[in-house]
């Protein structure tokens, strides 16, 4: 079976390469060879296909093609390959559950089916969307906490260390990343919910020196905590994030490879997004050891993930991962509308059930493209989590029409979306509860979506 | 005629007659016909067709500043137009951007103030720390396309360094991207460092990339912002004009 030190080896020994022809001659040169070959077709009036030989063929594709491009090491300049054998073998062995979590708020990741009733595992939050400052930090934990179907927490990122901008590979970013820790696990605390497991660890800490700074078990950091490791567009890594990987592996602790494949980028269309989404689950299992596992594809535009073709790319890929592994697969959403806007809320209702009713799990991800400060509240990450749960079970064909009918409700403004509100305009500073403002936008989405076929309400009680 | 372009000369007619799809490298072709040969094959992102229409051009003769003008940039500008409508994805745009290149480093030399066809100068990079290149490069593609001459330093370029740079190559641009809400720090940092060194007002700071915003542009003292790399070159040239103006 292939280990860590495989992969280190292989990013040592492996084909060298220039990173230019690597994207030119050898990425992108296959990926329209298998998209071609696999004749893989969006289909936009089916953004959640039913399709189970469509989502097949992806697999396949993305298989074929991560065979032969591997991923590309840039401190080395050579590309890191592994056979068809080593990568079935390393499929087979990754892990099919993990339980995070410590008492009564433990639970356990397993993976789901296109269709399947399970509920997604509900990781809800910021997604790492930056605060500028610790108190604003304090009051979006707490209530992410307080959200009844919450599974685990994604913490915002901290910009700042004593109202001085953090700087990466900088004290700054070790100091912030240790706060970060600290202060989340005593907001989850304050919440009542002490054995929640946070999940996006450590969001300030970008740089290997200060992940392992944050990592020490004095701050607050469990190894039932989840751990991450990122990837470089596309399907590329170099040391310092082989280094994250090799100090979480090292220690044992659950880690995740996450990946934002780039629609209009070197992935062509929403065919080449969707088999690079599938290939990059791969490198993650292969090159990280990874565990579990997070997409996030994102328009090279808008900054979003919500319009018609990734919608369809959310579906064909999670139903392609689903079907043929039994990886932990979670999808992350991108909003190009704000926080308290109708339009934010489409925008998830759309992803979620597309990628949940595809058969993956879900993190509450950057809402206003997640490129604005503050521009958070703890009502999206809980309809977000609502919907999450709400649309397990359902049919692929009646989700189809629930979701194209969200996306005509704002695809016409993705280009110019409200940026909506900061947390400090609409939730109650000392307390984090939201402004009746924006509950009446949330209570009037829940019913729309009921009228619709998606009722949120089975599950949980109102605000 | 030396032997080398007598046998190009019958390659060509041979080309011409048993291979029409080749018919771009055409003998007799006129100056229309090859002006439009250079900006479809910029469009077509084929490097060789733009190399060998290029070398005609100077055979037959034409302008090299009318080549590059009504040739290649027109090439370019649609380029960037079907790229900004997502027709052409950035794997096109990267392969036309190079076609382009070949072209003008072809023809450029020809012109004795070939500062005359740029719109600016531009140096170019990823801050400090962050080493996130993809928005980077669609920027620089596309102010090479769209007449600049860029400098782009790569990823995890050191504040000295930009401004080393813009200062050898007397830049008009130093432009500044940063993928984190961590990194986009270091696109202040090269602000202050200029306005401390008293070098503030030589160049115009452009910033961009992920958390990026109006706001942070402003709260920083930047030039000029934009969201995507389209817009990027408008800016640029608004700002170049006020500049100069």
């Amino acid at each position: 079976m292939v280990v860590f030190l495989d992969a280190v080896e292989k990013a040592l020994t492996g084909k060298p390469c220039s990173e230019r022809d690597y994207d030119l001659k050898i990425f992108s040169t296959k990926l329209r060879e298998v998209v071609k070959e696999y004749d893989i077709k969006y289909d936009p009036e089916n953004l959640v296909s039913s399709d189970n030989s469509l989502a097949d063929d992806i697999f396949k594709a993305a298989f074929d093609f991560y065979c032969e491009v591997g991923t590309y090491c840039k401190d080395t300049e050579r590309i890191i390959k592994f056979d068809e054998n080593e990568i079935k073998d390393r499929l087979r062995n990754s892990p099919s559950r993990i339980v995070f979590g410590e008492g009564v708020d433990a639970g356990t990741m397993v993976p789901r089916k296109p269709e399947d009733r399970t509920p997604p595992w509900r990781f809800v939050g910021a997604g790492g969307v930056a605060v500028s400052s610790e108190d604003v930090f304090m009051g979006l934990v707490e209530n992410y906490a307080k959200i009844p179907i919450a599974n685990s927490i994604t913490t915002p990122t901290l910009t700042r260390v004593n109202g001085i901008r953090i700087r990466p590979y900088s004290p700054l970013e070790i100091l912030g990343a240790i706060r970060t820790v600290a202060l989340g696990r005593e907001a989850i605390r304050r919440a009542g919910r002490p054995g929640l497991p946070i999940m996006n660890s450590i969001a300030t800490a970008d740089s290997a020196i200060a992940l392992v700074a944050g990592l020490h078990p004095e701050y607050g950091l469990r190894p039932t905590d989840g751990y991450m490791v990122a990837t470089l567009a596309e399907l590329k890594t170099n040391f310092d994030l082989l280094n994250r990987a090799c100090a979480l592996m090292s220690l044992g602790l659950p880690t995740a490879a996450i990946f934002g494949p780039i629609f209009g980028g070197y992935c062509g269309g929403p065919e080449g997004t969707a088999v690079v989404t599938v290939a990059y689950h791969l490198m993650g299992a292969l090159v990280y050891q990874a565990g579990w596992f997070l997409a996030f594809p994102i328009h090279i535009k808008h900054i979003a993930s919500s319009m018609p073709e990734l919608l369809w790319v959310a579906s064909v890929y999670a139903q392609a991962i689903s079907r043929n592994t039994h990886l932990l697969a979670l999808y992350y959403d991108y909003t190009a509308a704000g926080p308290c806007t109708k339009m934010s809320l489409y925008e998830m209702a759309a992803q979620y059930t597309a990628a949940i009713t595809s058969g993956v799990s879900m993190e509450t991800g950057g809402i206003a493209k997640g490129r604005r400060e503050d521009y958070l509240t703890p009502v999206e990450p809980r309809f977000a989590a609502e919907v999450a749960y709400a649309a397990a079970g359902m049919k692929r064909e009646d989700a189809n029409e629930i979701v194209k009918n969200l996306a005509s409700k704002y695809v016409d403004k993705i280009a110019d979306p409200p940026i909506g509100m900061k947390y400090q305009e609409c939730c109650d500073t000392k307390t984090g509860k939201p402004s009746r403002k924006c509950l009446n936008i949330y209570n009037g989405v829940r019913k729309e979506l009921k009228d619709l076929g998606l009722d949120l309400s089975r599950n949980e009680r109102e605000y | 005629m030396s032997k080398s372009r007598y046998l190009t000369a019958v390659s060509e007619i041979i080309n011409y007659w048993f291979f029409p799809t080749r018919r771009t490298s055409v003998i007799n072709m006129g100056e229309e016909e090859l002006l439009k040969t250079l900006s479809e094959s910029v469009v077509a992102c084929d490097r060789d067709a733009v190399v060998k229409a290029a070398q005609q051009a100077i055979e037959k003769g034409l302008d090299p500043v009318k080549a590059i003008e009504k040739g290649l940039s027109k090439g370019a500008i649609t380029v960037g137009e079907k790229f900004d409508r997502l027709e052409i994805f950035l794997t096109d745009l990267m392969m036309a951007a190079d076609a382009m290149k070949a072209g003008l480093d072809i023809l450029l030399p020809l012109i004795s103030e070939e500062k005359v066809l740029k719109k600016g100068t531009v140096v170019s990079g990823t801050v400090k720390g962050d080493i996130h290149d993809i928005g980077k490069n669609i920027l620089s593609a596309l102010f090479s396309a769209n007449g600049f001459e860029v400098h782009d330093l790569g990823v995890d370029v050191s504040t000295s360094k930009f401004i080393e740079e813009a200062e050898k190559v007397r830049a008009d641009i130093i432009a500044l991207s940063a993928l984190m809400s961590s990194t986009i720090g270091g696109q202040k940092d090269v602000i202050d460092y200029l306005s401390e060194t008293g070098k503030r007002e030589k160049f115009i700071v452009m910033v961009g990339g992920g958390p990026t915003t109006r706001e942070w542009t402003e709260e920083i003292g930047a030039d000029g912002y934009a969201e995507t790399a389209m817009e990027a070159v408008k800016v640029a040239l608004e700002l170049i004009e006020k500049k100069r103006s």
